[in-house]
C-alpha cells in the first residue's frame, strides 16, 4: 500500500502538470495548530508555511493559525486526538510529539496522530561568553570534570530538547554539569551574554544576535557535516568555520531537531498525501529557502517511509538518554 | 548626541504618507483588538503578521507597533465603562477608573486614562531614545535572582497597605498563587495540580479569570442592584475632554513617578501588567488620602495608565536589543523580526539604523495618533452607556465569553468564566480583594520559576538574593515597601492614643 | 427564601478551604520537601496551600463571631440583620445566571451564533418589553457584527454548531 503511494507521488512529481493526483482537496479552512505560543520556533515555522502556501496558490482553501502551546505542546497534540480523522486540522510541532509521552503522563499517545512531513532540521550549538576561558568544547568538559556540579548549562524547559542534550553530553564524556531550565532559547541567550550561566545549547537563530555583537561565541555544533557557508557573522566566522562536536573531540555524531508535520489519525490515505504533495511544494518555494536561511537551518524534506524511520531513530535514541537519566514517567 | 541625529532620521523614515496610513490603520485596529477583552494585543499582533510579508520590515513593525499601541489605549476604555479590562495590563485601571465612571464622570475618566497613557508613552520613548544603549546593557544584568527580586518588588509595591481584612487579603493572594501553579512546571517539568483533567494541562489563563472576575462579576453585581448601569445620564460634552486635559498637570508628582516604574519595569523583566499595580499601590501609599483610593481618585487612574504605557514602550528596547520581550506582545513581534529575517540583539541597532529608528521615531508619532483617535471615540463609547441593560448586558455576556474564548480556542474556559464571575460576585460583596489574585496570577509563577532557578544555582541557598548590589538593593527597597507602611500605621497609632492616656 | 451574610461567608470560607485542600493534597503527590537543588515542585503549592486553609479557618471563625452578635442583637432589640440577598435580588440573580448558563451550553451545543442571537433576542423580548421582532433584529444584527470582527477581519474561528455548515459557513 505505502510502497504503491510512494510510486503514486513519484510519478506526481514527475509530472508536475497532473492535478488529477491528488483526489482529495480541502473543502473549508484548514487549522494550523501549532504547538507553541506565539512567536515561539514552532510558530514561526507554521506561519512560513502559510504564507508559502498562500503566496504561491499551492492551496486554496483559507488557512487560520491556532497556537496551542500549553504543556510543552502537549495541548496540540491532545487536540488532534480529539479530533481523529479531521482533514482540515495539520499539527506543527518537533521531536516532542513523540518524546513528551515519555517524559509526562498524558493522555495521547504518538499513534494518536499520522505523521506527514519533515521539513528542516534545526541544528544545536554549544555557545559559551566571549570572554570565557574555555576555547574548545573539550575544555569545558575537563573543566567540568575537575570541578562536577559547578558548572551551568542553560537551557530551555525542562526535560526537553536542551536538558537531553546536556544529559547525552554528560553521559558521553562523563563530565558532570548543572542545568538550569530558563522559559524560551532567547532568555537563555541573555543569561550567556550577561555571564550569569557559564553556557548553553541553543539553536543558531536564538543566539546570533549576541554571537553578531561579540558576546558569546560558538564551540561546536552537534551536526555530521559542519553548516552551510555564510557570510562572517562573529569574529570574523562563518556558520562554516565552526567545526562539529564530533571533530572537536565530544563522541556525538548528531543531534538535530526535526520541524515536523503531522495529522490527526485516520484521515483517508489521500488526504495525506495531498499534504505531503503541498509540503513537497512549499519545500521548493523561495519563502521556504529565505527562511531555512535566515534562522540557519538545514532544509531536509522527509516523507513516508524515510520519516518513520527518521522518527523511530530519534526516538530510540533519545529514550536511551531518557531511561539513563530516569526521566521516564512512571506508568 | 549621537541619539538625536539618528532619531531625526528615523521621522524622516517614519513620516511617510504610507506609514502614516499603517499608523492609522494600526491604531485603529489596535483599538478593536483591545477594547475586546481577551481578544488582546498579542492575538492581534500574530494575526497581522502574515500581513506584513508583503511589506518591508520597517512598515511592517510600524503597522504591528501601532496595533499594539491601539490595543493599550483601548484596554482602558472597557474597563473604565464596564469593569471589564480589555487588555491585562488594564486591570488596575478599572480600581478607580470604574467608580469615577459610575459616579456619572466617564468622560472624564476616560479622558485621563488616554492623556496620562499617551503622556506614559512619551516619557517610554524619550528614555529609549536618549538612553537605548545604557538601558540594554543594565538588562544584562539581570539573571534569575534579579529577576525574582523584580518580582518580589512588585508584590511588596501592591500588597504593602490595603484596607481589606488581612485573613481576606491573604485567601485572595493564596487562591491566586494556587491558580498560577497550575498545569506544566517549566523548571521542573512536572504537571501540576491538574487533577487529571486535560482542559488544566496548559494552565488556568490569568485573562479568563480576569474576564469572569471582573466582567461577569461585576455584571452580577449590577443585576442584583436593579437591570441598570449607574453611569447612565452622564452628559458627553467636549468641554469635560477639555476640561479634564486642563486638570492634569495637578497630579504631576503621579505622573513622574509612575512613569519612571513605567520605564523600570519595562527595562527590567517585570512588564507592563506588573508596572500598572505597582504604580497604583506606590501611588496608593504615597497619598495621604490612601484610604480613598477605589472610590474613584484622579490619580488612581493617571498611575496605572502613565506606568502601564510607559513600560509597554521600554518593553520594545530589551525585545530588540537583546531579544528578550518583557510582554507577550513583544514575543510575538519578535517572531514577526525573525520571519523578516532580522536578529534582535545589539547589533541590530548597529546594523539597521533604519528600522530601529524609524520604529522608535513612529512611536512618537503613532502613540500622538492613538491618542487623538481615541479621544475621538470617548463620546461614542460613553454613549454605549444610555442602551438599555436588557440589551447591552446580554452582549457584555456575549462579548465575555467570545473573548475568553479567543485566548486559546478552548471550550471549557467557557466554564471557568462562569465559575470566576461567580467568585467575583461573591469575593467583592465579602470583602475580599480582588486586585491581590489577579496580580498573583500575574507574578506567582514566574516569581516561583526565579526563586527556583536562583535556588539551582545557589545549591539551595537564600544568601544569592543578597549577592551582589543589585539584587541586594532590589530586595533591601522591596522590604522597605513591605514593612515600613505598617510600622507607620502602627506608629501614628500608638501616637494618636498616647495623648488620651 | 433569602441568603444571610453568614450563611454566604461560612460558604465561601469553606469553599477556599476546599481549593486549599485539594492543593496540599495535589502537591503532596509531587513532593513537597527541599533538595539541594531547592524546592521540589510540591513545595510551593503545598505551603501556599495550607496558608489558605489557615486563613479560611480564620475567616471561618469571624464569621460565626459576628453572627453570634448579631444573633444577641437582635434578640435584644429586636432589629433584624438585612439580609446578603434578599428574594427579590436572589430571583433576579438567579433569571441572569441561568439565562447565562444556558448561553453557554446553548454556545456548546448550537454554536456561538445561534446562541448569541437567540440569548440576547430572548432577553431582549422578555426584559427589555421589545417586541419579538425587533428582539430579533437586535441579537442577528449583534450577531452578524460579531461574525464579521472575528471571522472575516480577524480570521478567529468561533464555536460553531450543527446549522453553520448548512449555510456554507464553516
Amino acid at each position: 500500500m505505502t510502497k504503491i503511494k510512494t510510486a503514486l507521488l513519484t510519478a506526481a512529481a514527475v509530472m508536475v502538470a497532473a492535478p488529477a493526483m491528488a483526489e482529495w482537496a480541502p473543502n473549508r479552512p484548514i487549522e494550523f495548530v501549532v504547538a507553541s505560543g506565539a512567536g515561539g520556533g514552532t510558530d514561526n515555522f507554521a506561519r512560513t508555511i502559510q504564507s508559502a502556501l498562500t503566496r504561491n496558490d499551492i492551496v486554496d482553501a483559507p488557512m487560520v493559525v491556532l497556537n496551542k502551546g500549553g504543556g510543552s505542546g502537549a495541548e496540540a497534540f491532545l487536540y488532534a486526538r480529539q479530533n481523529a480523522g479531521d482533514p482540515n486540522k495539520l499539527i506543527f510541532g518537533t521531536n516532542n510529539v513523540y518524546l513528551l509521552p515519555y517524559v509526562a503522563k498524558l493522555a495521547y499517545t504518538t499513534e494518536d496522530l499520522q505523521p506527514v512531513a519533515t521539513l528542516a532540521l534545526d541544528e544545536f550549538l554549544v555557545w559559551v561568553k566571549a570572554d570565557s576561558p574555555y576555547e574548545s568544547i573539550t575544555d569545558l568538559i575537563d573543566a567540568a570534570k575537575e570541578a562536577p556540579g559547578t558548572i551551568t548549562f542553560g537551557g530551555s524547559q525542562s526535560k526537553d530538547t536542551d536538558e537531553t542534550l546536556v544529559a547525552l553530553i554528560e553521559q558521553v564524556s562523563g563530565a558532570d554539569f548543572k542545568y538550569v531550565p530558563f522559559n524560551g532559547g532567547g532568555e537563555t541567550g541573555v543569561q550567556l551574554a550577561g555571564g550569569h550561566i557559564a553556557a548553553n545549547v541553543n539553536n543558531p537563530n536564538e543566539n546570533i544576535g549576541q554571537w553578531q555583537a561579540g558576546a558569546v561565541r560558538p564551540l561546536c555544533v552537534f551536526s555530521p557535516e559542519r553548516m552551510a557557508e555564510s557570510e562572517p557573522i562573529g569574529d570574523d566566522m562563518g556558520w562554516h568555520d565552526i567545526p562539529t562536536c564530533k571533530e572537536a573531540g565530544l563522541d556525538i555524531e548528531s543531534y538535530q531537531m526535526p520541524r515536523t508535520v503531522w495529522l490527526p489519525k485516520d484521515t483517508d490515505p489521500e488526504v495525506v498525501a495531498f499534504y505531503e504533495d503541498a509540503m513537497k511544494k512549499v519545500a521548493e518555494t523561495p519563502e521556504w529557502q529565505d527562511y531555512l536561511t535566515k534562522t540557519s537551518q538545514t532544509g531536509a524534506v522527509l516523507l513516508d517511509e524515510e520519516l518513520a524511520s527518521f522518527i523511530q531513530t530519534n526516538e530510540d535514541n533519545t529514550v536511551k538518554v531518557f531511561q539513563a537519566e530516569g526521566w521516564t514517567a512512571a506508568e | 548626541m549621537g541619539n538625536l541625529d539618528l532619531l531625526m532620521h528615523g521621522f524622516g523614515v517614519a513620516i511617510t504618507p504610507m506609514h502614516l496610513m499603517l499608523m492609522v490603520g494600526g491604531v485603529l485596529m489596535g483599538l478593536v483588538v483591545g477594547v475586546l477583552p481577551g481578544l488582546g494585543a498579542p492575538n492581534g499582533v500574530s494575526l497581522l503578521i502574515p500581513l506584513t510579508f508583503a511589506l518591508d520590515p520597517t512598515s511592517a513593525i510600524i503597522l504591528l507597533s501601532s496595533m499594539y499601541w491601539g490595543a493599550l489605549f483601548g484596554g482602558s476604555t472597557t474597563s473604565i465603562l464596564f469593569n471589564i479590562p480589555g487588555e491585562p495590563s488594564s486591570v488596575a485601571t478599572t480600581f478607580d477608573g470604574y467608580p469615577m465612571a459610575r459616579k456619572g464622570e466617564s468622560t472624564r475618566a476616560l479622558t485621563l486614562a488616554f492623556m496620562s497613557a499617551g503622556v506614559g508613552a512619551l516619557i517610554g520613548v524619550i528614555v529609549i531614545t536618549l538612553l537605548a544603549g545604557w538601558a540594554s546593557n543594565f538588562a544584562l544584568q539581570f539573571g534569575a535572582p534579579e529577576y525574582f527580586a523584580v518580582y518580589f518588588l512588585a508584590f511588596a509595591a501592591f500588597i504593602g497597605m490595603g484596607s481589606a481584612s488581612p485573613a481576606k487579603t491573604l485567601v485572595s493572594l493564596t487562591t491566586g498563587l494556587l491558580l498560577s501553579t497550575v498545569g506544566m512546571d517549566t523548571v521542573t517539568g512536572e504537571i501540576r495540580l491538574t487533577f487529571g483533567l486535560d482542559q488544566l494541562l496548559s494552565g488556568i489563563s490569568f485573562l479568563v479569570v480576569v474576564i469572569g472576575l471582573f466582567g461577569i462579576g461585576e455584571l452580577l453585581s449590577t443585576v442584583q442592584e436593579g437591570l441598570r448601569f449607574r453611569g447612565v445620564g452622564s452628559k458627553i460634552d467636549l468641554r469635560d475632554v477639555l476640561r479634564t486635559i486642563a486638570e492634569l498637570p495637578r497630579y504631576w508628582a503621579t505622573t513622574i513617578r509612575s512613569g519612571l516604574i513605567g520605564i523600570w519595569m519595562g527595562i527590567t523583566p517585570g512588564g507592563p501588567t506588573a508596572a500598572s499595580f505597582m504604580s497604583y499601590g506606590i501611588a496608593r501609599q504615597a497619598s495621604r488620602k490612601g484610604e480613598a483610593f477605589g472610590t474613584g481618585r484622579p490619580e488612581g487612574i493617571v498611575a496605572p495608565e502613565t506606568a502601564d504605557h510607559s513600560a509597554g514602550s521600554c518593553a520594545m528596547l530589551p525585545m530588540l536589543a537583546l531579544g528578550v520581550p518583557s510582554s507577550a506582545t513583544a514575543a510575538v513581534m519578535m517572531g514577526g523580526l525573525m520571519i523578516w529575517g532580522l536578529t534582535p540583539g545589539p547589533m541590530l541597532f548597529a546594523t539597521k539604523p533604519d528600522f530601529v529608528w524609524g520604529l522608535i521615531a513612529s512611536m512618537y508619532v503613532s502613540n500622538l495618533i492613538g491618542v487623538i483617535l481615541v479621544l475621538a471615540t470617548v463620546p461614542m463609547f460613553a454613549a454605549l452607556l444610555r442602551i438599555p441593560f436588557a440589551i447591552i448586558g446580554p452582549m457584555i455576556v456575549v462579548i465575555c465569553f467570545v473573548g475568553a474564548y479567543t485566548v486559546s480556542s478552548a471550550s471549557f474556559d467557557l466554564w471557568l468564566v462562569l465559575l470566576f464571575g461567580l467568585v467575583g460576585y461573591l469575593f467583592t460583596k465579602l470583602g475580599y480583594p480582588l486586585a491581590p489574585l489577579v496580580l498573583a496570577m500575574v507574578l506567582g509563577h514566574k516569581a516561583e520559576n526565579a526563586f527556583h532557578q536562583s535556588m539551582i544555582l545557589s545549591n539551595g541557598s537564600l544568601e544569592i538574593f543578597f549577592s551582589n548590589t543589585l539584587v541586594t538593593s532590589i530586595m533591601l527597597i522591596a522590604l522597605a515597601l513591605l514593612i515600613l507602611p505598617k510600622t507607620l500605621q502602627l506608629g501614628s497609632r500608638l501616637r494618636r492614643k498616647a495623648p488620651v492616656e | 427564601m433569602t441568603v444571610r451574610r453568614f450563611h454566604a461567608e461560612v460558604g465561601t470560607a469553606f469553599a477556599t478551604a476546599g481549593l486549599g485542600i485539594a492543593a496540599v493534597t495535589g502537591a503532596a503527590g509531587l513532593g513537597f520537601g527541599w533538595e539541594e537543588s531547592g524546592p521540589q515542585p510540591g513545595y510551593f503549592p503545598f505551603y501556599v496551600g495550607l496558608i489558605l486553609i489557615g486563613a479560611s479557618l480564620w475567616n471561618l471563625m469571624r464569621a460565626f463571631m459576628k453572627h453570634r452578635a448579631a444573633v444577641l442583637h437582635e434578640r435584644n432589640s429586636g432589629e433584624i440583620e438585612e439580609p446578603f440577598l434578599g428574594r427579590e435580588n436572589l430571583g433576579r440573580i438567579g433569571m441572569f445566571l441561568a439565562a447565562m448558563a444556558g448561553f453557554v451550553i446553548g454556545t456548546l451545543t448550537l454554536g456561538v451564533y445561534v446562541a448569541s442571537t437567540v440569548y440576547i433576542a430572548w432577553s431582549a423580548w422578555r426584559q427589555g418589553g421589545y417586541r419579538l421582532w425587533v428582539a430579533l433584529a437586535i441579537g442577528a444584527g449583534f450577531t452578524i457584527v460579531q461574525y464579521v470582527i472575528f471571522e472575516v477581519i480577524f480570521k478567529i474561528p468561533l464555536l460553531k454548531g450543527p446549522i453553520e455548515p448548512l449555510l456554507g459557513i464553516y
